[in-house]
């Protein structure tokens, strides 16, 4: 049966259009059921005894949200206690239009097999499709299409039905629509009432999110905030100049204060700042609002306190603190202030940190403290209190009303016991938006299925080089391996080189659900202990790692050298390969040594590094930097799995000569990728910092009468290199870790969307990521262009459009930083760990900067980095003078300059439980009533579980 | 346009009926053929109907589209027509071949309506000076079989009466923008006024006295005819002779007071017509073009 739809809409241009859409319904749409006999449906979702047990419905029943339900309370609808649900298509179409997060949530939650939620396709169901009436609302049509498939749902399970009471629940919370469902003959409760019925499930309660109504019951009527003004007129504002767009930045150190970053082209007003609660207006972190900037006499200054929101302090007390950030400054560090108006967009996202209880017993709305500082406590109401301290939750924001001084939210999840490994390593990952659940099964749906092996069809299309002698290094534990190499002697006395990377492309297509999710994911992010996979374990451990004895898909690059590392030509090939071995650096190493060897895989070996020390040595002509930065490795006990021992990464030759043909095959790809598509090509660009960045280098290396020269890179790297100190063997490392400190972030970029290709650390004039296709993303995308360019491959429309891969290339970069932060928070809770275990210990380092009130102070034996405060809250100050010039601090009268050696303590600060740090003060040299004395005992008994902190 | 082969002796066997006031098909001079309409056949027009005349067969399609008004009528929307031959109602039509044809009638209808009281364009303004809707009246011609242009009035009238436009609003702020915001119910729109909408009535001179509604043959026996449009109340927009022959001032008066009377007396079961149709709403048995 044919239907049409009619709808009028407005035009870019302004026009109004009316659009017809046919609308076809049918008479094949199942129930999804096990209670119904009449649909003939294959596989029922819904099963024939909902294990619900609800005080409200003793009978078996099945719930029915509407649009409202699924869009606030989907933390709910998420808990696995909740099953059988009926999610109409009306309700999923409205909820995908208004949030596409929630849709998403909703889609997997569907997609889970074991949760039994069922998608009744309403609209297109003869009996349940309804138009709209003359008067009414898409709104209502919407509440109406719903109750009547529900009016549906009760008629025709009852129809079937042997025995009695089966009944649908519609949950809404709207009033009217309630009332409307009950005149119908329906059974609806809201989603409030029915899950506080729920008998097996009070926990379910807390995971509610507040709704308006009942927040006004129980707030005090006074008004804290001023209004926030609506949507159009904040546009209208915006447009005509007299309010401004901005991203807001909560200040971490100061909860009264904020920036707003300005987008827009016009240099000036860049930020505007923000203090004082009622200014703020309820804006959260990250939130995109609109301020007005307040008159030039209102304008302040930064302020330097640091204040944190204590939770208790009744209103008067809050001005006084305002008051004390308007401390006497002059004009001209007056920065233009504002206050937020309105809010344009809120980010909010589910928040990690802890409970603050109340002081009140038996109280059941607490305070949550975020982990982020930068995100204002959250009003929560739970009857677990107790049983939720101490433990890290995680908890949304619902609203925040005018008259509330904190936001209010709900409970969603707890995590565990603070302090518990697992417990922060899901921490970071959250806090850090590393996706990490595992893959659904729309993902997993499109993995090969197993037993896998190599086609016909496959070998048609490949080179075979089964026979080539390939093996792959790598370090040891790798079980993703991306790349294998060979090198062999041609019968013209050249060379034949080989890099082979692991043919992903070939798994993941374009567009699918698995491919989405890699994308989304961007890269594998390595914590100390865990991996988290871009790709499903099936590909990146087995299917697509390079393991050896096996065959594998690979895409190689295979270039024709000559004995002295020149390029002859270079061929791309699809191929398939059989690696002979799969080694470890040190395994390699040793095979390249032992003269005793002389199978095909140690020749390879052989010329590899001999070609890979010519190819070094070239790069290193061109002006490519060799920087350091102190890495480490933890090792973990096989049984607690904590970390019992650091170790500094160890460089073999063997390291720079894999990575020497990596770089040789990325920049080859480059050329041939952007070759073929300039105006696509995902490329990867490092640019060259501004003269600026090494003003910090330049102090310090003069200090040691030493001229680090910046002018280009080849004058940086030949500078570094000169510079030596008779006598101190680490300095230069010092020096190149301070020089890695200078440089800019490398990032991915569209070739059609820049004109700036270079490679600045590298010195090549263009660069790409084609490597390691299991772990990054944009490998993947680089090999399916290459692909295309070779004709191994179809294209696709997205791949074509540069403002599509414009968009891939930032989130890639955003993943790509984001996993960085993540393991250096890994590492650093591993450090932490570690200090735990090991009391406090006294240890020598080096000066890395010299700040006002501080030393920065590394410790090359743990690769660790620590502040050492020279201020102290309790007591007096010691003689500060600070010289910047060559940066120099004098305390008292021993005087600190950068690379000084230095004797420290170190111990871990665990005062605060979501921000435990290490702690180090100074040993040596001894300055009365600032160093403190080295506490040798506790290296005898590492058992001490709580190292003294102020000593 | 579609003409037929005839022979000397049918014509002055027409020629004879006439006289007599008995024409082939049995009607008297002044009876028009059997008519069917039908509206709201095109769903994705504001408004369309179809008529059948004989086997003459027209569609028509009113679009509203938001416009700028003329500088010279800032007050009032405007009223476009085109008129397309489909090849399908003569091979003629093919390529260009109906084009003479389409803008003469589209010239004839700008007359008929190039008056304040047929349709009140100012009711079609939203905003003086800035935007208005124009109508775009496109008539399509299926199937010729004589007397076209009653047909498309006929048909025009039909179309109008269906015609909903979506009721938009200006909003202006205090910078003095102006938006244009659209209801969302899709049933919360503007009608047009066709009372006044007049339908033309074409008489054709055979012998020595006048037709309406002539058949091809017909035609062909005629050398001259008058087109009148006539309103409701008989009011006169527009007249027009059309063919080679020549008319007497007497005939043309005689002409002109059968189209008045003729005119009149179709506007009124029309009108019920289209309002029983409308009347039916939904419920109303759809024939479409597969009928």
């Amino acid at each position: 049966m044919l239907k049409s739809k009619t709808f009028v809409k407005k035009t870019r241009s302004g026009g109004v259009m009316k659009i017809v859409r046919e609308h076809y319904l049918r008479d094949d749409i199942w129930c999804g059921s096990e209670v119904c006999d009449s649909c003939k449906q294959g596989s029922p979702v819904l099963q024939q005894d909902p294990c619900l047990e609800s005080s409200l419905c003793k009978c078996p029943h099945y719930i029915l949200p509407d649009t409202n339900v699924v869009l606030h309370q989907i933390d709910v609808l998420e808990d696995p206690a909740i099953t059988n649900v009926i999610i109409l298509q009306t309700v999923l179409q409205e909820a995908r239009h208004r949030s596409a997060p929630v849709y998403k949530r909703i889609k997997d939650v569907i997609h889970n097999v074991e949760r039994h939620f069922y998608t009744f396709t309403n609209e297109h169901h003869r009996e349940t499709y309804i138009e709209q009436a003359q008067g009414e609302s898409a709104n209502d049509r919407n509440d109406r299409a719903i109750r009547v498939a529900a009016k549906w749902y009760s008629e025709h399970l009852k129809k079937d039905q042997k025995e009695e009471g089966f009944q649908i629940i519609l949950l809404t919370n709207d009033k009217k629509n309630k009332e409307k469902a009950e005149e119908a003959g329906l059974v609806a409760y809201t989603c409030e009432e029915y899950i506080q019925s729920l008998v097996a499930n009070p926990e379910l309660v807390d995971r509610l999110a507040s709704t308006p109504d009942d927040v006004n019951e129980i707030e005090s009527g006074k008004i804290i905030f001023q209004e926030h003004l609506p949507l159009s007129k904040l546009q209208q504002g915006i447009k005509s100049g007299t309010y401004l767009q901005g991203t807001f930045r909560s200040n971490r150190d100061n909860y009264l204060e904020a920036t707003v970053w300005v987008h827009g082209d016009t240099e000036e007003n860049k930020e505007v700042l923000i203090q004082g609660l009622k200014n703020l207006n309820r804006a959260v972190h990250e939130d995109v609002v609109a301020v007005q900037l307040l008159p030039k006499d209102q304008w302040v200054a930064p302020s330097s306190v640091v204040l944190q929101d204590e939770g208790t302090t009744e209103d008067d007390e809050e001005e006084e603190k305002e008051n004390s950030l308007k401390s006497v400054v002059h004009e001209s560090m007056l920065k233009p202030t504002g206050k937020v108006v309105g809010i344009i967009k809120r980010n909010w996202r589910p928040y990690c940190g802890m409970l603050s209880k109340s002081q009140i017993k038996e109280a059941r709305k607490h305070l949550f403290t975020p982990a982020d500082r930068r995100i204002p406590r959250i009003r929560i109401e739970t009857r677990q209190a107790s049983t939720l301290e101490g433990q890290r939750i995680i908890v949304a924001i619902d609203g925040w009303p005018k008259n509330s001084r904190y936001p209010n939210g709900h409970f969603v999840r707890n995590l565990g016991i603070a302090g518990d490994k697992e417990t922060e390593t899901e921490v970071l990952l959250l806090e850090h938006d590393v996706p990490h659940q595992p893959f659904s099964q729309a993902v997993l749906s499109f993995l090969p299925k197993m037993p896998w092996s190599i086609t016909e069809e496959d070998f048609k299309s490949r080179t075979d080089l089964r026979h080539i002698g390939v093996c792959s290094v790598d370090p040891p534990g790798c079980t993703d391996i991306d790349d294998a190499l060979h090198c062999r002697d041609l019968e013209n006395g050249n060379l034949e080189v080989g890099v082979h990377i692991a043919d992903v492309s070939h798994f993941i297509r374009p567009g699918n659900a698995l491919d989405q999710e890699a994308a989304s994911r961007g890269t594998t992010v390595y914590l100390c202990e865990k991996r988290i996979d871009m790709v499903p374990e099936l590909l990146s451990s087995n299917l697509c790692s390079l393991r050896s004895n096996v065959e594998r898909l690979a895409f190689s690059c295979i270039w024709e050298m000559n004995h002295d590392a020149e390029i002859i030509n270079t061929k791309f090939t699809k191929s398939v390969i059989n690696s002979k071995a799969s080694l470890t650096y040190a395994e390699a190493q040793m095979r390249i040594d032992d003269t005793s060897m002389n199978d095909e895989i140690t020749r390879s070996l052989r010329g590899l590094n001999r070609l890979a020390k010519i190819l070094k040595k070239k790069r290193i002509e061109m002006g490519a930097l060799t920087l350091s930065s102190p890495e480490v490795r933890f090792h973990i006990d096989s049984e607690t799995h904590d970390p019992i021992d650091l170790q500094t990464k160890e460089l073999k030759e063997t390291n720079s000569m894999v990575e020497e043909f990596m770089l040789l095959a990325n920049i080859s790809v480059a050329k041939k990728i952007y070759e073929e598509f300039a105006e696509c090509a995902l490329l990867r660009k490092h640019p060259a910092p501004p003269p600026s960045n090494y003003d910090m280098l330049v102090k310090a290396a003069k200090s040691k009468d030493l001229d680090i020269r910046t002018d280009s890179a080849k004058a940086l790297a030949d500078s570094l290199d000169a510079a030596q100190v008779g006598g101190f063997p680490y300095f230069n490392t010092l020096l190149r870790i301070l020089a890695t400190r200078c440089m800019m972030q490398a990032v991915y970029f569209c070739s059609g969307m820049d004109t700036d290709f270079h490679h600045y650390g590298l010195a090549s004039p263009i660069y790409t990521h084609f490597t390691s296709p299991i772990r990054r993303y944009s490998d993947i995308i680089v090999h399916r262009l290459l692909a295309v360019s070779i004709g191994a491959d179809i294209t696709y429309p997205d791949l074509m459009d540069k403002h599509k891969q414009a968009a891939l290339c930032n989130n890639l970069n955003y993943r790509h930083k984001m996993s960085q932060y993540a393991q250096r928070s890994s590492v650093a809770f591993h450090t932490q760990l570690f200090f735990k275990s090991k009391g406090i210990i006294n240890e020598e380092g080096f000066i890395l900067f010299v700040k006002k009130n501080a030393i920065v102070v590394l410790i090359p034996k743990f690769g660790l980095e620590g502040t050492v405060f020279f201020e102290n809250k309790d007591k007096p100050n010691p003689r500060l003078s600070f010289k910047e010039e060559i940066p120099t601090l004098t305390v008292e009268d021993t005087v600190f300059r950068v690379f000084d050696k230095v004797k420290v303590t170190i111990s871990l600060d665990a005062s605060n439980v979501q921000h435990q740090k290490i702690r180090m003060s100074l040993v040596e040299p001894v300055i009365p009533g600032v160093s403190v004395s080295p506490q040798s005992n506790c290296n005898s008994e590492p058992d001490a579980k709580k190292p003294k902190l102020e000593s | 346009m579609a003409a037929v082969q005839m022979s000397e002796a049918e014509k002055v066997y027409i020629m004879h009926g006439v006289q007599d006031d008995l024409r082939v098909d049995g009607r008297g001079c002044d009876d028009y053929r059997h008519m069917e309409i039908e509206t709201d056949v095109v769903s994705n027009t504001s408004g369309s109907a179809r008529v059948k005349l004989g086997l003459t067969d027209i569609l028509v399609g009113v679009k509203a589209e938001m416009g700028r008004p003329k500088l010279e009528k800032p007050f009032e929307g405007c009223l476009e027509f085109f008129v397309d031959c489909s090849a399908n109602a003569t091979p003629e039509f093919e390529g260009r071949g109906g084009e003479d044809l389409g803008t003469e009638i589209a010239n004839t209808l700008y007359r008929v309506f190039d008056n304040g009281c047929s349709i009140d364009l100012k009711t079609l303004c939203i905003c003086p000076m800035e935007h208005c809707w124009t109508l775009y009246v496109d008539v399509l011609l299926l199937q010729c079989d004589g007397n076209l242009f009653d047909a498309i009035s006929v048909a025009i009238k039909a179309a109008l009466f269906n015609t909903r436009i979506p009721k938009v609003q200006m909003i202006e702020d205090e910078e003095g923008t102006k938006e244009i915001e659209l209801s969302d119910d899709p049933y919360d729109c503007m009608r047009l006024d066709v009372e006044n909408v007049p339908c033309i009535v074409t008489l054709c001179k055979i012998g020595h006295r006048h037709v309406v509604d002539a058949t091809l043959q017909e035609k062909a026996c005629s050398m001259a005819s008058l087109l009148v449009a006539v309103t409701k109340k008989g009011t006169i927009t527009c007249v027009r002779k059309v063919g080679g022959g020549s008319l007497d001032p007497e005939s043309v008066f005689e002409m002109i007071e059968t189209g008045k009377r003729v005119g009149k007396a179709l506007h009124t079961p029309l009108q019920e017509i289209l309002r029983k149709e409308e009347s039916l709403g939904k419920k109303r048995h759809k024939v479409g073009f597969l009928g």
